[in-house]
């Protein structure tokens, strides 16, 4: 995994949190705790994807 | 001879040379601070923030009292509440207020009152059949509560009601619904 997949891959996480916070708040206004709790695992898992992606990235950078 | 001399003291310290002032950088912490590294760090910082963001709302969801019990409230006679208005009560607690509306076709209609845009009160409408808030110009179709025009996303909870012996009841809330 290259540099530059990491940098696609946090780029992706963060457009994905972004929504995912969104709808999470919407679910939470509307009662919805089913989705609510769906849509906060997702954003768990994108940023533990955006933090393995980031680890990558900086033992790449830092190694040359 | 003299250009010469010029030349060795443009590089001392406190020269006022233009040259010194055109090699020295004077934005040398920004450089360091804003570059591309330092970018891709706050890009992977705001992902993680944005996912933890959504923890506080699972977690009140899980500890928080949202059940809406079972909970049946007079809220008027029907034969006071004419066609074509309306009259405000509070449900399921006092700090609910509600908005319970006998339309020109003979229906009922109830919804909490407080604006889904920023909890301004929802008023009736007669003349044009819709539910108005005044605050930001919302507008909220009387027969489902949902958003037809202005800043409001989202439908107004629905209030579910029952007539017995001529007394018009609230009996459940919903607030997702169509």
């Amino acid at each position: 995994m290259g540099k530059k997949i990491c940098w696609a891959i946090i780029f992706l996480t963060v457009a994905l949190n972004v929504v995912m916070l969104q709808w999470a708040i919407e679910s939470y206004l509307g009662h919805e705790f089913e989705k609510l709790y769906q849509f906060s695992i997702v954003a768990l898992l994108s940023s533990f994807i955006a933090l393995i992606a980031f680890l990558k990235w900086r033992r790449l950078e830092y190694s040359q | 001879m003299k250009d010469n001399n010029r030349k060795s003291k443009r590089n001392q310290t406190g020269s006022n040379d233009e040259l010194v002032n055109l090699v020295n950088n004077v934005n040398r912490k920004e450089d360091l601070d804003l570059n591309r590294r330092a970018f891709l760090k706050a890009t992977a910082g705001a992902s993680v923030a944005l996912g933890l963001a959504t923890i506080p709302f699972s977690v009140h969801a899980m500890i928080g009292d949202f059940e809406d019990k079972e909970n049946r409230v007079g809220i008027v006679k029907l034969s006071e509440l004419p066609k074509g208005s309306s009259i405000t009560f509070n449900y399921p607690t006092d700090h609910d207020p509600a908005l319970l509306v006998h339309t020109k076709s003979g229906e009922l209609k109830a919804y909490n009152s407080a604006c889904t845009h920023l909890m301004c009160p929802v008023f009736y409408e007669k003349e044009e059949e819709v539910l108005l808030c005044p605050c930001h110009k919302g507008y909220f179709e009387l027969n489902n509560g949902q958003p037809l025009a202005g800043p409001p996303q989202r439908e107004l909870p629905l209030i579910e009601t029952e007539v017995t012996n001529g007394i018009v009841y609230a009996v459940d809330r919903r607030y997702r619904h169509g």
